[in-house]
């Protein structure tokens, strides 16, 4: 039952055989990993920004890529058009892997794909005039002659909704509205098949973000455009998108038709995402699910499931099936303090207050204990392993802590092999166990969670969810 | 449709749909040319002639390096080293020389299909290769005696040009003469006192300065009224800024006078460089002694002229016994101070020039480079400009000056160690000016349009020059300025020490060192005017940086020192 990311590789080049033959695919993304080198002079541990995505873009669809802040879209979208170079994976762009262009053809290939950016104020260089910026592209790849890079440029600024003009004016002189249509200008001048759209509204007044994503709306259907719209605005990519992606620490959650997204999420993260939508109603009964903590460090991600720290739905192990959800809930919160108490740095005077056997700054194990469980009914099979883990955190040990805690209350979600397995071959309980996408719906929408896995017998997300919060 | 036709035009085509006011203008800067014409000729027949003096340097170069070579390794070794050195050169001046006067790519032009990385290499050694051939046309075959003869056709010339008289000539407004017994005045214009003839003959130069400025002024509103497309730029609020920040004002005004003053050292200073500063001794006047009208060289005559102190003075706007005028007094030697300090000024303004042009060219390009690539790149330029500032910067350009000069290098010997001053301060003051254009430099690679354009394939080398460059040259301008001031004392420092520019160049702070025993002394005039006019120069540059900075940047603060405390370092 356990695989390793090896197998799940190929598992998911499975997947993509069948949509290969998909004739209108336009964009191909397997196994895409973008990885920031540490800032120290030998490299250090690499940011994992995008951290193995595999999805496609068809010809002439909108696919929306949400997430929060921090958890790679716009990386990924940058690695899309090269702005980033990839750490590994593919990006077959009409059968390309422009990873591997360099030099003349990926100066080429650059005209197919463009991107707008999502603040317009610091993507214009103010020194020049708008008829200068737009043309640019242009002037870099010796289109035609002058005189037609210039009407041309004329064309495109009308039909972005300024006037001809506005060739000999500045920046300054518009508005944050028109700098943005600007900036869509600019990307079309080349005529490109693909745009990223890295957050193109988010910067501006909601009066304008209608006017241009209208204007991305018209120019799709007028040039045949295929989009990737980065937002973290779930409103306005269930406007726009046919297709939407989550991600989340660099993976991809779910990743299906925006409309069945929205009304019948899967992944338990679409599920908090998509409870933080306000809701206009204000007589409208909805539970917001709260997220425990802070997303872990892309640095250091999670084993198992990127999700688990963090997870509303996470899989209990058997043996502990019956415990109260309360307990569970303070139980995650121990864990996600002893969490942030091994990743922060101790300063030396904390060392020295440990050495002179005083405890360190942020309170005492006890301290802690007695907020969590002092009202809570514990199990004397809990209290054992607690007591054990206090014992260890206490010697400034917090990883050896988090390891037993990790092996008593952890299940499949952290990568801890099913039971049974993990005692029977301990090499392979090494190994951390990754889920695998799962596809949730007829129309091939995936979700990365075990609790789809129809060999084991997990109940499904939204009625563990309805079980544990509302 | 109509519109379209109006709207797409270029500069010639608009000048030639209205070429009324251009004309205009042309025929006034053509009036104002004509009547200095002489000067301007002399002008380029000097800078000609220093840059004739730096090819015939640098053509030496090579064989040089042949030689130190060869001395030690052997023949074969000192040839190679030849080819390499000249190969080097030549693929400098290859760079120059196509981004001068080559617009268009060879490389497209044969047809060369490489991929864009290479293209840049390959134009370069393309380029190099031309220069190779046209370098060994000019050594080994008849063509370089008929370029040697075309150039000696070409100075002379300019140099009839440069013998036309102009409005501001000693011929034209005579300042020296005699007085006769009954008070008349010989020899001078109109028969005016020497002293009225020489404020006359200043004040035609500086009418004409600002007759230039304002001519200037006239033809940038002019384009900006009938030619320029935008109806505004971000300029526009620059340079009105900069009319109404009076600090800036008065530091322009103080600034303008100096440069006026250096580059027509020749006509405002009373008596001539060479009478008064080279040969002495081979120049006579003529004044009305006991014997009616009797010549003297100036040499003689400046040994009654001298001020030490106590009677022997010859003060401020006074007359020496040969009835020469003398402004700001003698100095010690009995020559004329003004005379000195004018020249003095020249020889600043071109130490200070050169060497700020030198550390600003190297400090731009290194901060465009290590704020593009940043990495490794930055970390390298950090260690080397934090080696050199961590040396002590007056102590490194003493030793450095005394050695070359010591050494007899031939680099010392242009402009009396001018050059190699101008040499030794850029190589010592770039890290600041990059120190303090790294920052902003950072801040603008950060900016979306490096990535807009990185998106659509722009070179690095055009995304610098483009999309950071505009945003650093402001800074630039104000720290180089600052530092001009800096250069411009250390040198007077060095000078006063003895070390720096040797007689009889004049430079001020030798002025400064000669005159410092008789401060207290009715001499007091030799050592203060010079010392006051450096300050007065130092501190106009600080206020035209301040200026310029307020202008550009007008969020900054302008009550900040530290800019201007860096400048500092220099003296």
């Amino acid at each position: 039952m356990s695989q390793n990311a090896l197998e799940t590789g190929t598992a998911e080049a499975d997947v993509d055989t069948g949509s290969r033959q998909d004739s209108d695919v336009m964009v191909e993304v397997r196994n895409l990993r973008t990885y920031y080198e540490g800032d120290g002079l030998l490299g250090g541990t690499p940011v994992k920004a995008v951290d193995g995505v595999s999805f496609d873009i068809k010809r002439g669809e909108t696919l929306g890529l949400v997430g929060e802040s921090g958890c790679g879209k716009s990386t990924l979208g940058r690695t899309l058009i090269q702005l980033e170079s990839a750490t590994g994976g593919e990006i077959r762009f009409d059968g390309t892997d422009i990873t591997t262009l360099s030099g003349a053809d990926l100066k080429d290939w650059r005209r197919n794909a463009q991107m707008v950016f999502q603040d317009p104020d610091s993507s214009l260089n103010d020194r020049m005039t708008i008829g200068e910026i737009v043309r640019e592209p242009l002037d870099v790849h010796s289109w035609k002659t002058p005189r037609e890079r210039r009407q041309h440029v004329k064309e495109l600024l009308d039909t972005v909704g300024l006037q001809r003009e506005h060739y000999y004016r500045y920046p300054h002189q518009f508005s944050g509205g028109q700098r943005q249509r600007i900036g869509i200008a600019r990307t079309l001048t080349l005529e490109p098949e693909f745009i990223v759209l890295d957050e193109p509204v988010s910067a501006l007044d909601v009066s304008v973000q209608a006017e241009v994503i209208n204007l991305l709306e018209d120019l799709q259907e007028e040039f045949g455009l295929t989009y990737l719209f980065i937002a973290h605005d779930l409103s306005v990519v269930r406007h726009i998108c046919d297709r939407v992606a989550v991600m989340y620490l660099g993976n991809i959650m779910e990743i299906g038709p925006t409309e069945e997204l929205f009304s019948n999420p899967a992944n338990p993260y679409t599920h908090s995402l998509l409870s933080a939508i306000p809701e206009p109603d204000p007589t409208a009964h909805k539970d917001r699910i709260t997220l425990q903590g802070t997303p872990p460090s892309p640095r250091f991600p999670p084993s198992g499931c990127p999700f688990s720290t963090r997870c509303p739905a996470r899989i209990r192990p058997p043996e502990y099936q019956d415990l109260d959800n309360e307990l569970w809930h303070q139980l995650d919160t121990l864990r996600e303090v002893l969490r942030e108490r091994d990743r922060t740095e101790k300063s030396v005077t904390d060392r020295i207050r440990e050495l002179l056997g005083k405890e360190p700054h942020f309170g005492t194990i006890d301290e802690i204990y007695a907020e969590l469980f002092d009202d809570q009914v514990v199990p004397p099979a809990v209290e054992e392993v607690l007591d054990d883990a206090a014992e260890l955190a206490r010697g400034g040990n917090e990883q050896a802590a988090l390891d037993l805690l990790g092996a008593e209350f952890g299940s499949v979600c952290e990568g801890h092999a099913p039971d049974g397995a993990d005692e029977a071959n301990d090499a392979d309980a090494e190994e951390p166990v990754e889920p695998d996408y799962h596809v949730v719906s007829p129309s091939g929408r995936r979700s990365l969670c075990h609790r789809h896995d129809s060999d084991a017998d997990y109940r499904k997300p939204e009625h563990v969810l309805d079980d544990r919060h509302r | 449709m109509s519109m379209n036709e109006f709207d797409d035009t270029t500069l010639r085509d608009r000048i030639a749909a209205n070429p009324r006011p251009a004309l205009l203008w042309l025929v006034g800067a053509f009036v104002l040319i004509a009547l200095e014409l002489g000067r301007i000729a002399d002008g380029v027949l000097r800078l000609g002639g220093a840059i004739g003096l730096m090819v015939d340097m640098v053509v030496t170069i090579p064989s040089s390096v042949r030689g130190a070579v060869a001395s030690s390794f052997g023949a074969g070794a000192g040839i190679a080293a030849f080819v390499i050195t000249a190969f080097i050169l030549l693929g400098i001046v290859a760079i120059v020389v196509k981004w001068l006067f080559i617009p268009w790519s060879l490389v497209d032009r044969l047809g060369i299909d490489v991929s864009t990385g290479r293209e840049d290499i390959l134009e370069r050694l393309l380029v190099t290769g031309l220069l190779v051939i046209v370098a060994a046309a000019l050594v080994w075959t008849p063509v370089g005696g008929l370029f040697e003869m075309l150039i000696s056709v070409l100075t002379r010339g300019v140099e009839a040009v440069g013998s036309l008289t102009t409005i501001t000539s000693r011929e034209v407004i005579p300042n020296q003469g005699y007085q006769l017994p009954d008070g008349s005045w010989e020899g001078t214009f109109l028969g005016l006192s020497p002293a009225w003839a020489w404020a006359l003959r200043v004040l035609v130069v500086y009418a004409y300065a600002l007759t230039w400025l304002a001519w200037l002024w006239k033809g940038y509103e002019i384009f900006r009224e009938h030619y320029r497309e935008a109806d505004w730029t971000p300029r526009d609020d620059s340079i009105n800024r900069l009319r109404t920040h009076y600090w800036g004002v008065f530091g322009f005004v103080v600034v303008f006078m100096f440069v006026v003053m250096a580059l027509w050292a020749p006509a405002v200073s009373p008596v001539t460089a060479e009478a008064n500063l080279y040969s002495p001794y081979g120049n006579e006047i003529q004044y009305y002694g006991d014997d009616g009208v009797q010549s003297i060289t100036h040499g003689d005559a400046n040994m009654n002229s001298r001020s030490q102190g106590g009677d022997e003075n010859v003060g401020l706007m006074s007359y020496d016994d040969y009835d020469r005028f003398h402004p700001f007094g003698t100095n010690t030697d009995g020559k004329d101070l003004f005379t000195f300090l004018a020249y003095g000024a020249q020889v600043s303004l071109v130490i200070g020039l050169l060497a700020t042009v030198l550390m600003a060219v190297v400090a731009t390009v290194l901060a465009l480079i290590t704020a593009y690539y940043k990495g490794v790149a930055d970390l390298l330029a950090i260690i080397a400009s934090d080696s050199v500032i961590a040396l002590p910067r007056l102590l490194l350009v003493l030793l450095l000056s005394v050695l070359f000069m010591q050494a007899n290098h031939p680099i010392a010997e242009i402009y009396d160690g001018g050059l190699l001053l101008a040499l030794i301060f850029a190589g010592t003051g770039w890290p600041l000016l990059w120190r303090s254009v790294r920052g902003p430099a950072l801040q603008v690679s950060e900016q979306e349009w490096i990535d807009a354009a990185k998106s659509y394939g722009q070179s690095p080398a055009a995304t610098m020059r483009k999309h950071m460059s505009p945003y650093i040259a402001g800074y630039m301008l104000i720290y180089a300025s600052l530092s001009l001031g800096g250069v411009i004392i250390g040198v007077a420092a060095l000078s006063y020490l003895g070390f720096g520019v040797q007689a009889p160049t004049p430079e001020w702070g030798r002025a400064v060192f000669e005159g410092k025993s008789y401060v207290s002394t009715s001499s007091w005039h030799v050592a203060t005017l010079p010392g006051l006019l450096v300050v007065f120069l130092v501190t106009g540059f600080n206020a035209l940086g301040d200026g310029i900075r307020d202008a550009i940047d007008p969020q900054s603060d302008s009550g900040d020192g530290s800019a201007a405390a860096a400048t500092g370092g220099g003296g």
